[in-house]
């Protein structure tokens, strides 16, 4: 399932290692994650469901789901998705609940941090926080749950549009690793492979586990950039391995260089499902419709023609009603819906090996919740968000949030929202950032200009306080 | 104006469970008015445990009486309640707490519990994980256990429901209307009610109910903080007690358990990461192979501690209004036989256990107060 040969990427793979699947020993690449080491040995079933042990797979890919939890060295309810694997590590399905842990030593050791600004997430909003306080000498401590730095740039292989400053031109990846060296040329303390899982306000403490180590961390200032997760819809046989967020598909593609399918199902014409679909296409997979539930594509005209001009058939008031397979995708079922959105009886089927869902995502607000920020649903920004100053300040004080923790919107509005948080914590620092502030403020207001930030002002304008 | 034969106030495991034998006694016209979701105050977040090894006469006879209703409703009620009688293994760590404990065991013999002493190569068979360093010998009784709150909630309401009784949730008490001796309605932000009986079951809340009526109740409320992990398969089905640490695992496979903090009176339920730690480390130490579980979520809920840390049952200075708190942490296992016997006080005037009698307001103006030594987490 590897790919070769890609227009854009270069896959660097050099040594081997071998770890245990199931007693049998299987070869990965080192600096690949245990779920993308399975994908490439054409494994897809990672665990049984423990009511009516259905198989279950990949979904989100970073870190975000449940869906990829297995038994490592004995350990079970493991997030293979954002697991680096290792030289002979053992690795088991899960058929059901997972057993009684058979080690007995976890914790190796406990570490404090006090750094002035605590960043979650190192996304565009992240690094940008990170880069601006760092810039002016401000102790920083970056967390990351995923093995690389850069969120979801790391696979977006096309140009952004927008203006020229916010790196307009130039490929996701590409402003991934400006800003992590930038990062790197600052010092910026950072780990990745870190999951920060609470807060406690009594003591101010956040706690991170990396590998075996508690990181306990007394920031004065958190910048919460935690971005968001795909949204799964309702349709039978959706917890089917290979049923997955189509950002999975393409940290799969682009970022592992491996083939989520032969043959694939989009479901969703917005922006994600078309510009992935057309990166699916380069990397030689084929694309066998996109399936769209309303009566036009919502994504735009540009990216929808790349696909038709390779013939890629986009089906508008379509939706999946079912997945099929035994173990994995196998074919979906369409269907066709009326002007209500619901299902007539004309039904379709196509041949699929991976149904893709870029049905919308929603913000990862858990964290926010958990410290006593004040959240409020608003479905134009993706779901629960807190409300927040114009310095991006939630209602607990020193807890700012960038990026699609916020709302969900694209990286450009992500970078400028990282820096503003960071500029808002200068501000409180006593660094005179006035200048820089509104510059930045009007050129937030310019990228939200357009008519598709209609609808994302208006739920601005609805967590807005003072 | 609607009119009751008895108005609960509280929608836990007391006021559902008074009003379930009001139901069987015969009582026609009861309502429940809970201020916000039906076990929101300590029933839903407690720690799930059911024992019978207690240190004085009216804790076991009580909760013997207890058990055998959870038997019975685990086998009644319209929905599954999870009532499982996995023991309680109660660690012991000394020659000298195992000889009170002996003591403890003979009272509750002699009151018909089967709990018994026993050796370190039985707490191995019933526990093999368990880390027996330090450990002496144990405490246990196998028909102690534990019951899933909410699935028991549930299954009340339901009940409840289809017996005619009202419901009220997401509604406030304001204010009473009384004479001297008696309360005649109950304001809530929604309604008003009338009543013949007046039960104030609130949970934390009861203290300062009963001082609007007039009264005081010698109560105090104590923040105590539980964890769950997530799921594992079915490992451990006895609650297992070591020192203030407790912890079972639930039917759904999570870990639930807590420890004591020593913490101060408070009205905070703010969760600390002190008690994290300590309930931690002290888990770790006994059960080393839950090291790399992880916690799932964590809540804290009160213990309402009356001064004896026995409940405050039955009549109150006003005729007809009845209280039940002060269970002190132990409200959830109780539940069953309080319900029973309060509702046999505002049917019939009087208890049906004469251990029940020692347990009415005026025993602290009387000073005859019973003394509790087994409170844990």
């Amino acid at each position: 399932m590897e790919i070769f040969e890609h227009p854009i990427l270069r896959f660097e793979r050099k040594s081997k290692i071998t770890f245990f699947f199931e007693g049998n020993p299987v070869e990965a690449y080192p600096q690949e994650t245990v779920a993308m080491a399975l994908y490439r040995n054409g494994i897809n079933v990672f665990s049984y469901s423990p009511k009516l042990h259905r198989p279950r797979g990949l979904f989100c890919a970073i870190g975000k789901c449940s869906s990829c939890l297995m038994e490592v060295n004995g350990i079970p309810n493991v997030r293979t998705c954002i697991l680096n694997v290792q030289e002979g590590m053992k690795v088991k399905r899960q058929n059901g609940l997972g057993d009684l842990p058979k080690t007995s030593e976890f914790l190796k050791s406990e570490k404090e941090y006090s750094p002035t600004v605590l960043v979650i997430g190192s996304g565009p909003a992240g690094l940008m926080a990170s880069i601006t306080l760092k810039e002016k000498g401000v102790d920083v401590l970056l967390i990351e749950q995923n093995p690389n730095l850069g969120g979801q740039l790391i696979k977006q292989t096309h140009k952004f549009f927008g203006s020229q400053k916010e790196k307009a031109g130039t490929r996701g990846i590409e402003i991934a690793n400006e800003l992590v060296k930038e990062l790197n040329s600052l010092d910026v303390n950072y780990f990745t492979n870190t999951t920060l899982f609470s807060f406690y306000p009594r003591e101010n403490v956040f706690l991170a586990f990396k590998d075996n180590e508690l990181l306990k961390i007394f920031p004065k200032f958190v910048v919460f950039a935690t971005g968001a997760s795909e949204k799964m819809i309702p349709f039978e046989g959706n917890d089917l391995p290979n049923v997955m967020g189509a950002g999975a598909a393409q940290t799969l593609v682009n970022v592992y260089g491996i083939k989520v399918g032969t043959n694939v199902l989009m479901v969703g014409a917005g922006n994600v499902g078309l510009i992935v679909s057309y990166q699916l296409l380069q990397a030689g997979i084929n694309v066998k419709a996109v399936v769209e539930a309303s009566d036009k594509i919502g994504g735009y005209f540009v990216h929808a023609a790349k696909l038709t001009r390779f013939g890629v058939p986009i089906y508008t008031r379509t939706t999946i009603k079912k997945a099929v397979g035994v173990d994995k995708v196998e074919k979906a079922i369409l269907v066709e819906l009326d002007e209500n959105f619901n299902e007539t009886s004309k039904e379709f089927e196509i041949d699929v090996d991976a149904i893709l869902l870029s049905v919308g995502l929603q913000p990862s607000y858990q964290l926010l919740a958990q410290a006593g920020c004040e959240m409020k649903y608003i479905p134009s920004l993706g779901g629960y968000v807190p409300l927040r100053s114009k310095e991006l300040e939630t209602s607990v004080k020193n807890f700012y949030i960038a990026g699609d923790v916020g709302g969900i919107e694209e990286a450009s509005t992500a970078m400028l929202e990282g820096k503003l948080a960071s500029l808002s914590i200068l501000k409180k620092l006593g660094f005179d950032v006035e200048k820089e502030k509104e510059a930045l403020e009007l050129d937030l207001a310019k990228l939200r200009s357009t008519p598709f930030s209609k609808k994302i002002l208006q739920g601005l304008k609805e967590v807005a306080y003072e | 104006m609607k009119s009751y034969d008895v108005v609960v106030v509280g929608g836990g495991i007391i006021g559902l469970a008074t009003a379930y034998y009001l139901v069987k006694n015969g009582v026609r016209k009861i309502a429940i008015i809970e201020k916000e979701y039906i076990g929101s105050g300590s029933t839903g977040r407690c720690g799930t445990g059911i024992r019978q090894q207690f240190t004085t006469k009216e804790h076991i006879v009580l909760m013997r009486e207890s058990v055998k209703i959870w038997r019975l409703w685990e086998e009644i009620l319209p929905k599954p309640i999870h009532f499982r009688q996995g023991g309680y293994l109660w660690l012991l760590r000394s020659e000298e707490e195992d000889n009170e404990y002996r003591k403890y065991v003979a009272l509750q013999n002699l009151f018909g519990v089967d709990s018994r002493i026993i050796s370190k190569d039985e707490i191995k068979e019933i526990v093999p994980d368990i880390n027996l360093e330090g450990i002496f010998g144990a405490s246990w009784c196998p028909s102690d256990g534990s019951a899933y709150p909410q699935d028991v909630l549930d299954s009340l309401e339901m009940f409840l429901k289809s017996h005619g009784v009202d419901i009220f949730d997401y509604e406030s008490v304001v204010d009473f209307k009384k004479t001297s001796d008696r309360v005649i309605s109950i304001k809530t932000d929604k309604d008003e009610y009338a009543l013949d009986n007046l039960l104030i079951a609130a949970g934390y809340a009861t203290k300062s109910l009963a001082n609007k009526l007039g009264f005081d109740i010698p109560v105090k409320n104590y923040r105590h903080q539980i964890v769950v992990s997530e799921p594992l398969k079915i490992f451990l089905s006895p609650m297992v007690v070591d020192r203030s640490l407790y912890f079972t695992q639930t039917y759904r496979g999570r870990i639930i358990g807590g420890t004591d903090t020593n913490e101060e009176e408070t009205d905070d339920l703010t969760l600390t990461y002190n008690f994290l730690q300590k309930f931690s480390s002290e888990l770790v130490s006994v059960f080393s192979k839950l090291s790399s579980v992880r916690l799932m979520r964590h809540w804290s809920g009160f213990y309402v501690v009356s001064p004896d840390k026995h409940p405050i049952l039955g009549p109150t200075p006003l005729k007809n209004v009845f209280i039940g708190t002060g269970y002190s942490g132990h409200g959830f296992m109780l539940g069953p036989i309080v319900g029973k016997l309060l509702a046999h006080y505002i049917t019939y005037g009087m208890f049906f256990l004469e251990e029940a009698n020692h347990l009415t307001l005026d025993r602290f103006e009387k000073g005859m107060l019973i003394q509790e030594k087994a409170v844990i987490g």
